[in-house]
């Protein structure tokens, strides 16, 4: 590629405003913090805080290391041209990517057909689309607190509830049809043609609800509540649309169905010592977190597809479940951003598109060692040079974390588009990363010292307690446990091989179809806009809580 | 047959250098003589003179259980006198450093004992018994052509520096700014000592190398100097551990690397 060509030159341009290539520049100029227009409205608010709780002090930027002794620099958000400061890709600052995350986590999929076999064969009640709408509506009223059972029972503001609906989709052309379109989430018309012929042949004729619960359990409780709170309305919302005894044996069973044995969560439950039960960021598989992103519906572009993919994955999984949940840090947005600011992300792996194109052909090749040893290398070279080429690229890039993350990102990435072979692509990130290491004589931190080092071993495995498919694998696999600046990338790669495929979905094809919804708060299409809008205090978030405060 | 190390794959002159800094049978060349004192207030963990901590009695003075391992592994000198054991951390630009962190790593490993040694992309840390530590830290790692004053960092908190571009005095950025430039000299000096606490007075490391100099005994490959695409047997090698452990799996047979 042309050094003018570089796709990351504007944001370079942007964020130093002096020549990408100059080696030399000044320091200690800057003003420290005072330079940040986010960090002095911090300041702002600090001392009104303070004033507020008696003068117990808060946030001071003069404590601690002294911020801004070079330029705080800001960010642009990658495939779009919003520019935002750091502060503003934190998580906690951020309501778009917080949202990100509630409608994941407040997502639970069950099926209908157990429930609609009881009715039919147990109980010789006829299901028909009318009684389906029927108790489509009786679960919109429920879902968001509405009581429908009980004569004297509290309920739930559903101003404060907006956000809690329940949908439905089915493999069955003819049930489509009669479906109300306000409960349908209709695969005809959300997806591509050749996309929903896969999806309506993956799912048959079966029926799923998708419950979306409020927002706000997610966050008073956790995600293990949240196919508890759908089950108790799905059940009431049968007794209620169906007319049945609240007694009944048969109750039971779709308690049972909607409960565990038709429950699709997102996530699945996590051992004792990451103390987290299901539908939560860390039980969440790669292959899921493809699903959940939505590129593929809307871009032709296999990489673009990848991308939003890893962006996602960073701000879930580096941002909000190791910076968070498990860690308790505040720095990790520093790591994550990385992969989806700027787009430098994007440069390497047009780069290795363009290198694969030419050479192998999209999707066209077997995944050989050959193939890998190739493409990893010639696109982890390109990278690392890139960074010796423009010195702003690798002050942007400040954490070898940051660069061994996208280098090898991206030739992971370039492994797939190649051979359309998740596994392959794994394996071509750890190779990245092993001549990363004796390029610069340096990588990450320590975590790069652990699994980059020993994940060749069973990239290439999928035997049981070796290994997995990286689909398969997520946050809680063995030695991906601890590490940023990992998953969302995994995540990533594995989305490249399906878009390299053409695949309409990764994983779960009722994931994919869930999250097509376009009545998300969060637009799934298009995770890094919609982290912008967050960014720059755009993004209207559910889960408020003004219906109920005093107003302010 | 006497294995005979090879140190690092390459043949490139990043390559040399490397293997030049890893092995213990190559001096390299002394470049400046830093009192003593100097470096001990550099580190800032002992006073100039004073003592050495200890953490343990001489170990002659112990009674210890029996043990094999002790009568093949002779302690080094700090141990046997029971000092404990404290660190340097050091950061290394990309911009030509000397040293960098793996590079380091390997070299310590190589030339000494009783070694304890971290690495990070930002900075590389070695603990040692404190006696120990200063000897290896002046005579080795600041003394000669390991060390730049303005390249390489003596930091042992608020590192960051190695990624960014150099100022206008070819010194590499420190927030806490332990280190200036003296235009009068020439020099760099010391203000603060690792961890950024201010020296009583100014220690001069000396004056930094030419950039030409640096270009010469740098270990980073860089594609302004010798870029790694150039050094094909240090790519073969990589590429070859990587096949033996992807192919090797959990299962690695003799078939495994018979046509690697």
């Amino acid at each position: 590629m042309e050094s003018e060509k570089k796709l990351f030159l504007k944001a370079l341009k942007e964020k130093f405003e002096e020549d990408p290539k100059e080696k030399y520049t000044k320091f200690y100029t800057f003003g420290g913090w005072k330079q940040s227009k986010r960090k002095r409205e911090f300041v702002e608010h600090a001392k009104e805080i303070m004033e507020k709780r008696g003068g117990i002090p808060g946030y001071n930027p003069d404590i601690g290391v002294p911020l801004g002794q070079r330029k705080l620099m800001p960010y642009k958000l990658s495939g779009t041209d919003d520019i935002v400061e750091g502060d503003d890709l934190h998580f906690m600052n951020n309501a778009a990517i917080q949202q990100m995350w509630d409608d994941i986590r407040r997502t639970v999929i069950v099926g209908m057909d157990t429930g609609h076999a009881v009715l039919e064969k147990r109980l010789g009640v006829e299901v028909t689309p009318e009684t389906i709408n029927e108790y489509m509506e009786t679960i919109n009223h429920a879902l968001p607190g509405g009581a429908v059972v009980q004569e004297h029972m509290v309920e739930v503001d559903p101003a404060l509830a907006w956000d809690s609906y329940a949908k439905i989709f089915t493999g069955d052309d003819e049930l489509a049809d009669e479906i109300d379109k306000v409960f349908l989430i209709d695969i005809n018309k959300l997806f591509p043609e050749e996309q929903a012929e896969q999806l309506k042949a993956a799912i048959g004729k079966k029926t799923y609800q998708v419950s979306r619960v409020p927002t706000l359990v997610g966050r008073v409780c956790d995600g293990g509540t949240i196919a508890r709170w759908s089950a108790m309305q799905i059940g009431m919302s049968f007794i209620t649309a169906y007319k049945l005894c609240a007694g009944e044996a048969a109750i039971a069973d779709f308690s049972y169905a909607a409960k565990h044995a038709d429950v699709i969560s997102i996530g699945t439950a996590l051992p004792a010592r990451r103390s987290r039960g299901a539908n939560e960021p860390g039980g969440i598989p790669f292959g899921i977190l493809c699903d959940v992103v939505q590129t593929t519906r809307v871009s032709e572009d296999p990489i673009e597809q990848s991308l939003e993919v890893v962006a996602t994955g960073a701000m879930l999984y580096d941002q909000i479940w190791l910076g968070a949940y498990m860690s308790g840090g505040v720095g990790f947005t520093q790591y994550a951003t990385a992969a989806y600011t700027d787009d430098i992300l994007d440069d390497f792996s047009y780069y290795g598109y363009d290198y694969v194109e030419k050479k192998y052909g999209i999707n066209s090749t077997k995944p050989t060692m050959d193939v890998v040893e190739d493409i990893a290398t010639e696109v982890t070279l390109y990278a690392l040079e890139q960074y010796d080429e423009f010195p702003t690229l690798l002050e942007d890039h400040f954490g070898g974390s940051q660069r061994a993350a996208v280098a090898a990102a991206a030739s992971g990435i370039s492994v797939c588009m190649a051979t359309g072979n998740s596994n392959a692509g794994v394996n071509g990130w750890y190779l990245s990363q092993i001549l990363h290491k004796e390029y610069h004589s340096r990588l990450g931190f320590y975590g790069y010292d652990l699994q980059d080092q020993c994940g060749a071993s069973n990239s290439l495995s999928i035997r049981n307690d070796e290994a997995s498919p990286l689909e398969l694998r997520g946050p809680n696999y063995p030695n991906y446990a601890m590490n940023v600046g990992h998953q969302g990338e995994y995540a990533g790669i594995a989305q490249a091989a399906h878009s390299a495929r053409r695949d309409a979905f990764a994983m779960n094809p009722l994931i994919k179809i869930a999250f097509a919804d376009p009545s998300l708060v969060f637009d799934f299409a298009h995770p890094r806009k919609e982290c912008a809008r967050g960014a720059l205090r755009e993004f209207e978030p559910a889960g408020e809580r003004d219906p109920i405060i005093p107003a302010h | 047959m006497a294995y005979e190390p090879q140190y690092y794959p390459g043949k490139t002159k990043i390559a040399q250098n490397r293997r030049n800094h890893m092995n213990p049978n190559v001096e390299l060349e002394k470049l400046r003589e830093i009192p003593d004192d100097d470096i001990v207030k550099i580190m800032g963990q002992r006073q100039p003179g004073e003592d050495y901590k200890t953490v343990h009695p001489p170990l002659e003075e112990m009674d210890l259980p029996e043990d094999y391992v002790r009568d093949l592994v002779e302690p080094i000198s700090g141990a046997k006198e029971g000092h404990r054991i404290r660190y340097i951390q050091f950061a290394d630009s990309m911009y030509n450093a000397p040293a960098q962190p793996y590079d380091r790593a390997r070299t310590y490993m190589w030339r000494f004992r009783g070694v304890d040694t971290g690495t990070l992309s930002g900075r590389q840390v070695i603990e040692m018994r404190e006696s120990n530590l200063e000897e290896i830290a002046k005579n080795f790692c600041i003394d000669t052509a390991f060390y730049d004053p303005a390249v390489c960092g003596i930091r042992g908190a608020t590192v960051h520096g190695h990624s960014l571009r150099l100022d206008e005095n070819g010194l590499m950025f420190d927030a806490l700014q332990r280190y200036v430039y003296d235009e009068k000299t020439g020099h760099v000096l010391y203000v603060k000592d690792q961890v950024g606490k201010p020296l009583d007075e100014p220690v001069d490391v000396g004056e930094p190398l030419s950039p030409e100099k640096l270009v010469e005994i740098t270990t980073i490959y860089r594609k302004d100097n010798i870029p790694m695409r150039e050094d094909t047997e240090l790519i073969k090698v990589v590429k070859r551990i990587h096949r033996a452990r992807t192919l090797g799996g959990y299962m690695p047979t003799e078939d495994t690397f018979k046509d690697l």
